[in-house]
């Protein structure tokens, strides 16, 4: 896909700074980040975090939102010194951006849910080391301006969450019998009552035996190995 | 407060810590020279810092080798002799560029040598005579939908001596990497030493691949803007003798050698025959017809033949379909006293030239530029 | 209760806690570098060598300058720590690039090419996160990063040989890559959990 520079140029978007094809342009990054360049299932990009907290869908809906407020932000900035930074210290100025964004949603989530911080542990830090930034940053908000950048940033911090939700939601569902367990709008999946002291917005009386590989390790290995194994099933039908 | 003063000095500190242990480690551990590079026997003798590319060194000294890339190891362009390297110190990324001969003689990418001790050099002859010229662009004229035509004429040096089918190198400012050069044909002819011409064709985003750096430049640049040109480079070597046939076969973007060609052999020696066989996809793509035809009815030994590969529409009664279905048409079939010329689209370079081997044409006497 | 002795976090971070196969930490050049096995232990060499002496470093780093109770300065400047692991992390990887591409040329090109790789490894800035959440003391620390690093190496190693057995099998297109490698991980990390219990942490 490629937009057709208007008549009177010859040469490329770049040079036609215009907030209409600002925003064409970022519609497109916006869905290619979505679905065709999917960052963890076509670019196989950050999938550490992507295994590791998504054992329960609150946590999952957590790192999505952080992936997504630094990738937007973090991109923003890069577009907007693209021309002033200097060539040998360039990734250094990219690893800056990101982790300063990262720390800032690092202190407002201890602020004001402790208790998810803690159960995130190492990987809201992580997300620094996270490939999609930092190839996002190189390939496309040195290259473009802001407001694209911002939205590429958003298609791949949406099509990051997209994945992270629906492994989530398999792991928890099938590991714990439970969807969003640990806030108040969690659905649980128990033939007996749910004690007093926890929060809960729906219990539905099945009785699951839940497999509890799925919220370890391997089942986090498994669930992703499968998904890519639909994706690329999909994608093929499609190229057909 | 101190708070905040706290944590900009220690931010501060620890990466200003951090950047002077790297710094005198660098001292101490990369010998920083500095080094004698010996070029052709002690024709010329550089001296160089440790640490810097090969490549670096010599474009600093003035002595321009053939570069695409910037020194990624992309293009493969930037050979140079190191009789005195063994295999051991090619590193992977050159791999991919020197097939056995090469690594077996010590041929290396000047871009992936760093310099860490004296170095002796082999480069070919005549890269030696290569120049940095600046020039201005004096025309742009948009000969098809997305070709131009743009000439410079050069002013410091003010002349250039270039031969047949040489090309030049022009030098693309880039936001990431500084400066990256791209390699394009001159069209001009070669009695023509103060003004290069070049046909360069667009090359648009398209899908993941982003757009050509280079031909975005060219073609955004006004008369009077300034550029940076290198050359002449070039491998192709005509044979001069009047009876020797010349073949040119081009296609798409590969007009500009052929027209530097046709124009200087027409010039310099008139008696020799000479084939203009060139393939476009639609009438639109086309251009210089009416030159050449004109050329053609002056000049009985300079035929020129045009194909569509597209449908034609119905004001062209010239050849139809890819260009090597005309070059098999047209020509007998005993090829070993001629030569060939080919520059444009790989897939139709392997078509020609197995169309020209089959008609006994000897492999040598084939030259090709991909583009 | 006593903090777990240094052999034990060594075992345990490298089978039961491995911070490849329980953590999933590392993955992206994990996914990228295992193709063959030499190339899996050069990779793994330089990992165990970055991460035990990063591991340190970091420590000093976090205990003697950011964390306000047993720091040199009074501030609380934990929030620096994620930008300046990194940082350290950073030139010490380029450091050691230098000094081995002295000392040796062989080493240099068998092991050198990757080092700019682990920069971005999160495996290594994992561990060093990992050993402050826990709490560790300065040669737990070690131990910690040591043990990572050999769990990290080991889980390559082992992925890199299979994958070179798997060049002669026929798995389904749609998996490509990544996703047989992620089965076979998950394999892996079952059997890994067959550790479990043996060190307690």
């Amino acid at each position: 896909m490629s937009i057709e520079p208007p008549k009177t140029c010859t040469g490329s978007c770049a040079s036609c700074p215009s907030l209409q094809d600002d925003l064409k342009k970022g519609r497109l990054a916006l869905r290619a980040g979505i679905f065709q360049e999917n960052p963890v299932f076509c670019q196989i990009l950050g999938v550490c975090s992507a295994l590791a907290v998504t054992s329960k869908v609150a946590n999952a809906v957590v790192m999505g939102a952080a992936v997504t407020f630094t990738a937007i932000l973090g991109n923003a900035m890069i577009a907007a010194m693209r021309n002033i930074i200097p060539r040998r210290i360039r990734l250094m100025v990219e690893v800056i951006v990101i982790a300063f964004f990262v720390i800032v949603f690092d202190q407002l989530l201890k602020a004001y849910w402790f208790d998810m911080s803690r159960e995130l542990g190492p990987y809201v830090g992580l997300i620094i080391t996270n490939c999609i930034l930092m190839g996002r940053a190189e390939a496309y908000a040195l290259q473009n301006r802001v407001l694209p950048s911002m939205m590429d940033g958003l298609g791949n911090g949406l099509g990051y969450s997209a994945v992270l939700l629906i492994v989530a939601v398999i792991r928890e569902l099938s590991g714990s019998g439970t969807l969003l367990a640990g806030t108040p709008l969690a659905i649980i999946l128990s033939a007996q009552p749910v004690s007093s002291g926890t929060p809960h917005l729906l219990r539905i009386p099945i009785d699951i035996a839940p497999a509890q590989l799925m919220i370890m390790a391997p089942g986090a290995f498994f669930t992703i190995g499968v998904l890519i194994y639909i994706f690329g099933a999909f994608r093929k039908q499609e190229a057909k | 407060m101190s708070l905040y003063i706290g944590s900009i000095v220690i931010f501060c500190g620890l990466l200003l810590a951090l950047s002077v242990v790297l710094e005198i480690a660098a001292r101490f551990f990369v010998d920083a020279g500095p080094f004698t590079i010996d070029v052709n026997n002690g024709e010329r003798t550089l001296t160089a810092e440790g640490g810097s590319t090969l490549l670096n060194v010599l474009t600093d000294n003035k002595i321009f080798i053939p570069s695409a890339c910037g020194g990624q190891a992309t293009c493969g362009y930037c050979k140079v002799r190191l009789p005195d390297s063994s295999i051991a110190d090619v590193l992977p990324t050159e791999k991919a560029f020197l097939n056995r001969q090469e690594l077996a003689n010590g041929t290396r990418l000047a871009c992936q040598v760093k310099i860490r001790r004296p170095l002796s050099v082999r480069i070919p002859q005549h890269l030696l005579s290569v120049q940095q010229y600046r020039a201005k662009v004096i025309s742009t004229v948009s000969v098809t939908h997305d070709i131009k035509e743009l000439q410079f004429k050069l002013i410091d040096p003010p002349t250039m001596d270039y031969s047949y089918g040489h090309y030049i190198q022009v030098s693309i400012p880039d936001p990431q990497e500084g400066a990256i050069s791209r390699a394009y044909s001159v069209s001009s002819p070669i009695d023509q030493k103060d003004v290069i011409e070049l046909n360069v064709r667009l090359h648009p985003a398209r899908g993941k691949i982003p757009a050509g750096k280079g031909s975005t430049y060219l073609h955004n640049l006004k008369v009077g803007d300034e550029v940076i040109i290198t050359g002449p480079y070039g491998e192709f070597e005509l044979d001069t003798d009047p009876k020797t046939e010349l073949i040119c076969v081009g296609g798409g973007a590969g007009m500009a050698p052929m027209k530097n060609l046709i124009l200087s052999i027409l010039e310099h020696i008139p008696k020799k025959p000479v084939w203009l066989f060139f393939g476009c996809r639609t009438r639109a793509d086309v251009f210089y017809l009416d030159l050449y035809q004109k050329l053609s009815q002056k000049h009985p030994h300079f035929k020129v033949i045009y194909a569509l590969s597209e449908k034609a529409d119905d004001h062209w009664d010239g050849e139809t379909g890819f260009i090597h279905l005309s070059v098999d048409k047209y020509l007998p079939d005993d090829l070993r006293a001629q030569q060939a010329f080919l520059c444009g689209p790989p897939p139709m370079i392997d078509a020609v030239t197995e169309v020209l081997l089959d008609k006994n044409m000897r492999p040598e006497r084939i030259f090709y530029d991909k583009f | 209760m006593d903090s777990p002795a240094f052999w034990v976090i060594l075992l345990a971070a490298i089978f039961t806690n491995n911070i490849l196969l329980s953590n999933f930490l590392g993955m992206c050049s994990f996914l990228a570098v295992s193709k063959r096995v030499e190339t899996a232990v050069g990779l793994g060499l330089a990992v165990v060598f970055v991460c035990t002496c990063t591991s340190a470093l970091n420590w000093i780093i976090y205990y003697k300058l950011l964390n306000p109770e047993t720091s040199w300065i009074g501030l609380d400047l934990r929030f620096l720590s994620f930008i300046l692991f990194i940082a350290v992390i950073a030139a010490f990887v380029q450091f050691v690039e230098m000094v081995i591409e002295k000392v040796s040329q062989t080493l240099y090109l068998a092991l050198g090419i990757f080092l700019p790789l682990i920069t971005v490894n999160c495996a290594i800035l994992g561990a060093c996160l990992l050993l402050i959440i826990r709490q560790y003391d300065f040669v737990r620390s070690i131990a910690y990063g040591l043990g990572s690093g050999l769990g990290w190496m080991l889980a390559i190693v082992v992925i890199a040989g299979i994958r070179e057995r798997l060049r002669f099998s026929h798995v389904p297109a749609a998996l490509g890559q990544t996703g047989i490698v992620m089965i076979i991980t998950g394999i892996m990390a079952m059997a890994f959990i067959g550790f479990a219990g043996m060190i307690s942490l």
